[in-house]
């Protein structure tokens, strides 16, 4: 019983990253439509942030990696993907994989390419007793932190001015800026969010794994990209549903299955999805007004 | 005749797109309080006249002065603030969002929130339909109840100038009927209506002026009474030449 | 038939349409040729720049048909280079590597050609397999697709110890690619693209690339000719992947993953997705490209002093070359045109 609960919590909240991860990705290509690569990098370059803050209160190592984040996520809007803002969803999807690997080698030509340790809160990586089960306290603090974001988002989204803006622009970006709704400000705000969602999952690898390294974020958005397409491209709730499983799965999978097949429980989880997608090529949860009207 | 004051002025606008030009060269104006129609078939260009002046698309030449200033080369965002509210062909409602948030997205550019929540109940009230689903997703909505809607998020801007891109498109006549009484009632309101069609006979019904456009030209304009008694009204629509009716063979 | 009518326009006209396939051969031909008087080392380098264009003409045969992206490409070129070492391996080799392998394949020693192929083909029969649920994804949905491909293919060759040797460098290859073998596949790879470009499946893959809805309004089955060109893709990669597995003599799954996938693609763009002409433009000025990068990054000696480059500047270089490209000139050096005959039409 009590494997049982470690197994169930740890597939929460390994899921909970990777939903995380793709409802960054899922943010911004609801409005821009595209798929941005680079978020891999929101990821590292925060992390690494993290390292250089090393030793300041931690407060502020948070704050950094925040800002950092929400930084580099505008600065890349601005410089590279606005002047492709109406471009074709390829060309889109290359540039953001040049701006991932240029941002990507430009950390590895500073830092180096290797992995370099980093113990940052390293009390929450300790078990404790919760109803009787012991369970790892970041596994329940990642979940709680993951939950506590999709509310604030889902808040935010259906509550604020903005937020209804950006759910009309996700629809139907050119009436929405028929009726007065500003691009710049849509598309600027998406970014800013997927910034800090980027921030969140990289302070909780860190902790987790304690290391940083340059691929660490790349590796992390390649399975949430394929979440997000079997969770229904261009809807939020898809995204995060489809990360969400993706990432459960992985770990499912290694509970489940035999010590030798373990090690292949990635490959079993995509060769999932793409039964999934044999079936359903929208995706779990599609999105509307994605289809081009004829 | 008496003309009233020109809200709207187009000069010699030309849309392209790519090679072909879609508008080749029209001139309007639009008076202040009048409703004046666009009729012509499919393919004419109406759309694209219209695309130009709510600032969709970006003319390759001509002139537009709305309100005595000068329009169409500025974002798209800015039109609705200059005061022209367009309900597009096909409508575009928002049909993942409630039927209060379209319109909340119609009042887009304004701030006064009070004022804002009396002209959205008094709108839901004349559109009990709306009234009724204020909070289901507008894609549930019937074909004529979503015209409803989407002419009143375009009047929740407060217009001076409402533009329709083929508003009676896939409705039932019955349907058409109310939306054109309810643009009958808007003109008692002082709103100006440019309205876009094919179909011309509904269009004489409600306008004071009408031109006929198609390939890309106008081709007659004048009354709608005029118009609709022209016996060069057929030629006009379907594309042939003026000169060439005026002189068969 | 042409008409006999016609008969020299019709000749003329041929000759124009097989122009860029002459012109593009011709020309690598030519620099390998030139590369043959050079020093061994840039020898080596030569060939490995014709394995890479054997590899980016390989990805454009699918992007730039079909106008969708593949990530996927460089996981065909493993199993190409697994396929054929595992089959030509010597087994006293295979032995010591890779003790556990089924006895069938531990004892095979094929010949390299024969290897070769059998690597193309089994990296095509891959492609036929994953490519039937992927191609019938919407646009990007199927690029992102391929992305699984890519990591399937290094999760599954890294841990497949039995059979791949895992994590760990499969030595032991006969390692008979030289710069002549480099540019005997690079001369079929591009003949086979040509080829298939020219085909009516080709012709309606790229229809369909422009609007996909009308395509297949019009009865074109656009998944069916994806998969064609899917697969034919994935075989030149897998001959790619095998040359470069005899090139070195060694396979590492880690050779086949993101770095090599970032490399090919960015090949593919600066040259131009939309052409031959633009797979193998961009492979030649990328090969030329690194080589300077290296050379800079080995230094230059100015009196007493070495000035060199920082290490992996040049992937830096290449990132912007990259992002500048898509930025101002998405359509690559080639514009997305083939190399046309110079002289005028009549």
């Amino acid at each position: 019983m009590e494997r049982f609960v470690q197994t169930l919590v740890d597939a929460l909240s390994v899921g909970s990253l990777y939903a995380l991860t793709a409802l960054g990705i899922g943010l911004i290509f609801g409005v821009m439509r595209l798929i941005n690569f680079a978020h891999g990098e929101l990821i590292t370059i925060s992390a690494y942030t993290l390292l250089a803050l090393f030793g300041l209160p931690i407060p502020v190592m948070l704050f950094g990696a925040i800002a950092v984040a929400i930084g580099l996520a505008l600065l890349t809007e601005r410089a590279a993907f606005r002047p492709l803002r109406n471009a074709d969803p390829t060309t889109l999807l290359i540039s953001s994989f040049a701006v991932s690997f240029f941002l990507q080698k430009t950390l590895i030509l500073v830092v180096g390419s290797r992995l370099k340790g980093l113990d940052f809160l390293p009390e929450l990586n300790r078990h404790a007793d919760f109803l009787g089960i012991r369970l790892q306290i970041l596994q329940i603090v990642t979940i709680a932190i993951s939950a506590g974001l999709l509310a604030a988002l889902t808040w935010f989204l259906k509550a604020t001015r903005l937020g209804l803006h950006m759910r009309a622009a996700a629809e139907d970006f050119r009436m929405a800026r028929v009726l007065g709704v500003r691009a710049n400000s849509v598309i600027a705000m998406a970014f800013a969010l997927s910034g800090i969602l980027a921030a969140a999952v990289s302070c909780l690898i860190v902790v987790q794994t304690g290391t940083v390294q340059p691929r660490m974020g790349l590796q992390l958005v390649i399975i949430a990209f394929v979440g997000t397409v079997i969770g229904g491209l261009g809807s939020l709730s898809g995204a995060a549903l489809g990360g969400f499983l993706v990432g459960a799965a992985s770990i499912l999978l290694q509970a489940l299955l035999p010590p030798d097949l373990r090690a292949f429980r990635e490959a079993f989880v995509f060769i999932a999805v793409a039964l999934i997608l044999l079936f359903r090529p929208q995706g779990l949860i599609p999105a509307r007004g994605l289809k081009e009207r004829i | 005749m008496n003309a009233p004051a020109a809200l709207l002025t187009v000069a010699g606008l030309v849309v392209r797109y790519g090679a072909i030009a879609a508008v080749k060269g029209v001139d309007i104006h639009v008076g202040d309080g009048e409703i004046v129609g666009i009729v012509g078939p499919n393919g004419a260009g109406k759309t694209s006249l219209v695309s130009a002046i709510a600032g969709i698309v970006t003319p390759a030449d001509g002139t537009i002065i709305f309100a005595g200033r000068p329009l169409g080369r500025g974002a798209l965002e800015d039109v609705v603030a200059r005061g022209i509210a367009l309900v597009p062909e096909g409508r575009h409602i928002f049909a993942s969002l409630t039927v209060i948030e379209n319109l909340m997205l119609g009042a887009t550019i304004r701030r006064d929130t009070e004022a804002l929540r009396q002209d959205i109940e008094r709108y839901l009230a004349m559109f009990p339909i709306l009234g009724q689903r204020r909070r289901q997703p507008a894609g549930q909505l019937s074909g004529g109840e979503q015209q409803q809607l989407a002419i009143a998020r375009a009047m929740l801007s407060r217009p001076r100038l409402i533009m329709l891109d083929e508003p009676s498109l896939g409705l039932a006549p019955t349907v058409v009927d109310q939306v054109y009484a309810l643009l009958n009632a808007l003109r008692e309101q002082g709103i100006t209506i440019l309205l876009v069609e094919q179909n011309a006979e509904r269009v004489f019904g409600l306008s004071d002026r009408v031109y006929v456009m198609s390939g890309g030209e106008f081709g007659l304009s004048g009354s709608a009474a005029e118009i609709q008694n022209d016996p060069r009204f057929d030629a006009a629509y379907f594309g042939v030449h003026m000169q060439e009716a005026a002189n068969p063979l | 038939m042409p008409s006999r009518v016609g008969g020299n326009v019709s000749a003329m006209r041929n000759f124009e349409r097989l122009w860029p396939l002459v012109a593009l051969v011709v020309a690598v031909v030519l620099l390998v040729l030139i590369m043959s008087f050079a020093p061994a080392v840039l020898q080596r380098r030569a060939t490995q720049g014709l394995i890479n264009l054997i590899a980016v003409v390989g990805l454009y045969v699918f992007a730039g048909n079909s106008g969708l992206l593949s990530f996927g490409n460089v996981a065909f070129m493993a199993v190409g280079a697994y396929v054929s070492a595992l089959l030509t391996m010597k087994a006293a080799a295979k032995s010591v590597f890779l003790p556990d392998l089924p006895a069938v394949i531990a004892s095979a020693e094929w010949p390299t050609f024969a290897g070769a192929l059998a690597g193309g083909i089994a990296a095509g029969l891959v492609a036929l397999v994953v490519g039937w649920p992927l191609m019938r994804l919407s646009g990007v949905a199927a690029s992102i697709a391929t992305f699984a491909i890519l990591v399937v293919a290094y999760v599954v060759f890294g841990n497949w110890t039995a059979v791949t040797g895992g994590q760990n460098s499969l030595m032991g290859l006969p390692a008979y690619v030289g710069l002549w073998t480099a540019l005997g596949w690079a001369v079929a790879a591009i003949a086979i693209a040509f080829a298939y470009q020219e085909t009516r499946s080709a012709l309606l893959l790229r229809a369909s690339r422009e609007d996909e809805a009308a395509a297949q309004a019009s009865g074109v089955n656009v998944v069916l000719h994806r998969l064609i060109a899917f697969v034919i893709s994935a075989f030149l990669s897998g001959i790619a992947g095998v040359l470069l597995a005899h090139f070195l003599g060694i396979v590492r799954v880690e050779n086949f993953y993101l770095d090599l996938t970032f490399l090919i693609v960015a090949m593919l763009i600066i040259g131009g997705r939309g052409s031959l002409t633009g797979a193998v433009a961009g492979a030649v000025v990328i090969a030329v490209l690194t080589e300077l990068l290296r050379q800079s990054e080995i230094g230059f000696q100015v009196g007493k002093t070495v000035i060199a480059a920082p290490a992996g500047l040049g992937d830096v270089i290449l990132a912007l070359i990259m992002l500048l490209i898509i930025l101002f000139r998405p359509d690559g050096i080639a514009g997305g045109r083939e190399i046309r005959w110079p002289i005028a039409k009549r």
